[in-house]
């Protein structure tokens, strides 16, 4: 895939939140991932593993203190971070869209249903007032809110939790983004209204064309709806493949275990886990990341650190030792 | 419907509420040492003529019993007469009242024309000539005692400069006011069509007011500032970031959600300033409510201070049933 190919194209971007009393955090660590378009990608890591940071830093919003150290972000062609920050703007909302995963509380709470989606329209779109309201109440039937007219003129604490995260939908993709990213859209969601939403979500990503970046701790869920797969660890990728390929021959210590975790066979789940405990003689930052845990671990492992290496078909991983035949 | 029901639940609670702080102050006023009988009557007079005045004025009586003549009057709107004047409370106050009003508001219109901006902009950096000034401007309002500032005002516009009007009362001797309507002079005369009227009450208030707006913009400016920071850093406002609205869109959202608090405070000075203004009315011979009510304390003349008490909590809790309102049109979620 060349560059000119990819909607994003992430090259290792290092991501630091210094801090005064402790030595300095590091979210991302040369982080590389590469979006075409119209693809659907999950990126699959546990908590603290650095996925909202990887979404903020693409959008050049990293939160103070943290600041991107390193690393290119090109979006389309364009480098995201020489950008000035006026265009940058221009950009978030209209071409690259986020799904956030508290809607209730990101939503403003002072402004209508309607006049939120109508504001992105308002600003991105060019249109005038009573159009970017005629475009809301497009998006919220597109969305398949029901009485569409009357919710229009809903507060976002009138709204069930389904429902607002379909009007952050709505927002997303109100201006047909090329890029949307879904950071744990749904987490907050019971399952049945979990499914709904993501169904609906594929289907207007869909439609639009648009690629996605789908951001989750829940490996299942990307199965359904991604067609590649990236699972982070630490702030690297640490495996990348096709999703079918990923799931027929995951090569990666840590993604087995992410999968042995759903498995119903205890005797699997146990082969895969193993306690994070520190390692005598591992110098911090020295060799692989995930040595403290892994099943499979070697003297080479805390010696030197793994590189991202392709295993053909596309399918990369960064370990010493992958599991090459099927677990 | 939900609003009309919320005032009318309020306007319920009031009369409990006005008969509480009455009680206690009424209490709490007679506990002040001095006889009004021997004030009113001298150094010199006999013990009969001071016995036949208290019985008079009804204060040989028990408490209790005092206490339910005064309710017996202030349900009719009689709160009484001050020896002083010589005129019933009512009608001194209602002429009072709104001068001191009139300062007040005033006084913080213009702390907040100070302090809200400054605060909003001190919030948006961490660093920087402003956020420093903010801080300094805190600190400062906050030790500084207001009529110390009046008299450094005075001393600077009035005896150097000469650029303002000698520091006595609401208007010049030579200047016929206007006829009252409101009380406030501002308006009157505008009412009036009275330039002269106008100018010599502007002039008059421009330093007491602007002494209310310098010391009473720190607190504003301290909850806008830190209500602002608040807001920025809230999810709804970094998600309107990522959405790419405009940065003055995103501005204006954040402060919008830091009105309430800003409206607190601000409520919160308001009730406080119409006694508390005391020493700058004093220092202008403003002649308002509070320098009415401390001659009252100084000369044991009670009926003017419970005047004065009665009148300032009607007027707080009207302020306060003002400012839930406003809360209602600022906040949906009130609405429910
Ligand atoms: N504001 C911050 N200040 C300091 N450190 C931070 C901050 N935000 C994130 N980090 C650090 O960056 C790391 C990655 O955080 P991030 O929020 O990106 O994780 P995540 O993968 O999104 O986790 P989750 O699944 O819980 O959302 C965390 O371990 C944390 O230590
Ligand atoms: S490099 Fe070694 S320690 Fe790291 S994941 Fe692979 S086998 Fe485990
Ligand atoms: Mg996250």
């Amino acid at each position: 895939m060349s560059a000119a190919a990819s909607i994003l194209d992430v090259a290792d971007l290092w991501v630091a939140f210094p801090s005064y009393r402790e030595a300095t955090i590091y979210a991302l660590k040369g982080l590389d991932l590469r979006i075409a378009p119209g693809e659907m990608i999950g990126l699959v890591g546990e908590s603290g593993s650095g996925k909202t940071t990887l979404a903020r830093a693409i959008m050049g919003l990293v939160p103070p203190p943290g600041v991107i150290e390193r690393g290119q972000v090109a979006f389309a062609g364009l480098d995201l971070r020489a950008m000035d920050e006026e265009t940058r703007r221009g950009l978030l909302g209209r071409d690259i869209a986020m799904v956030i995963p508290n809607p209730r509380a990101e939503l403003n709470p002072v402004l209508t249903v309607g006049q939120q989606i109508a504001n992105i329209a308002l600003h991105h779109l060019g249109v005038g007032r009573k159009e970017a309201m005629a475009v809301a109440l497009d998006m919220l039937r597109a969305v398949r809110i029901p009485d569409p007219e009357r919710r229009l003129h809903a507060y976002p604490h009138e709204l069930s939790g389904g429902m607002a995260q379909r009007v952050v939908i709505a927002i997303a993709l109100a201006c047909s983004p090329k890029l949307v990213i879904s950071d744990d859209a749904t987490s907050g969601l019971d399952v049945t209204v979990q499914a709904q939403v993501l169904d609906l979500l594929q289907s207007m990503v869909r439609q639009k064309g648009a690629a996605t970046l789908f951001i989750t701790r829940d490996i299942a869920i990307t199965a359904h709806f991604c067609s590649r797969i990236g699972i982070i660890y630490d702030g690297q990728i640490v495996e990348m493949a096709d999703t079918r390929a990923f799931f027929a021959r995951p090569a990666h210590p840590y993604s087995i275990m992410l999968l042995a975790a759903f498995s119903h066979n205890p005797a699997l789940r146990a082969r895969w886990t193993r306690g994070d405990v520190a390692i005598a003689g591992q110098r911090a930052g020295a060799g692989c990341a995930f040595a403290p845990r892994c099943v499979r671990r070697q003297p080479r492992c805390l010696a030197e650190a793994p590189e991202l290496r392709t295993l053909g078909f596309g399918h990369q991983t960064r370990c010493h030792f992958p599991v090459q035949a099927p677990a | 419907m939900q609003v009309l029901r919320y005032i009318g639940r309020r306007v319920l609670f009031v009369v409990p509420q006005l008969f509480g702080i009455i009680l206690v102050s009424f209490f709490l006023v007679k506990l002040i040492p001095g006889d009004p009988a021997v004030m009113m009557l001298g150094p010199t007079a006999s013990e009969q003529s001071i016995a036949d005045l208290r019985d008079k004025l009804g204060v040989s009586k028990p408490l209790v019993v005092q206490f339910g003549r005064y309710m017996h009057d202030v349900v009719r709107g009689d709160l009484g007469t001050s020896w002083q004047t010589t005129r019933p409370v009512t009608e001194d106050l209602f002429q009072r009242f709104p001068a001191t009003l009139e300062l007040i508001t005033l006084g913080l219109l213009v702390a907040i024309a100070i302090g809200f901006p400054l605060g909003v902009a001190a919030a948006r950096r961490k660093r920087g000539a402003v956020r420093r000034f903010a801080d300094y401007y805190g600190l400062l309002a906050g030790a500084v005692p207001d009529f110390w500032l009046a008299l450094v005002l005075i001393f600077v516009f009035y005896t150097l400069l000469g650029w303002s009007p000698p520091p006595l009362g609401r208007i010049d001797m030579a200047v016929i006011p206007p006829p009252t309507i409101t009380g406030s002079l501002v308006i009157d005369s505008l009412l009036a069509g009275d330039l002269r009227a106008l100018l010599s009450a502007l002039g008059h208030l421009l330093l007491p007011v602007l002494t209310l707006g310098v010391i009473n913009a720190g607190p504003i400016l301290k909850m806008t500032q830190s209500t602002m920071e608040r807001t920025l850093n809230s999810e709804f406002i970094r998600y309107a970031e990522t959405c790419g609205l405009p940065r003055r869109v995103v501005l204006r959202q954040a402060v919008r959600a830091a009105l309430p608090s800003v409206l607190t405070i601000v409520s919160v000075l308001y009730g406080f300033l119409i006694g508390g203004a005391v020493l700058v009315e004093i220092v202008f011979s403003w002649g308002g409510a509070g320098q009415y009510a401390v001659q009252g304390v100084l000369n044991a003349d009670l009926n003017p201070v419970l005047g004065f008490v009665v009148f300032s909590a009607v007027l707080s809790l009207v302020i306060y049933l003002i400012v839930d309102l406003l809360y209602f049109a600022l906040d949906p979620r009130m609405r429910g």
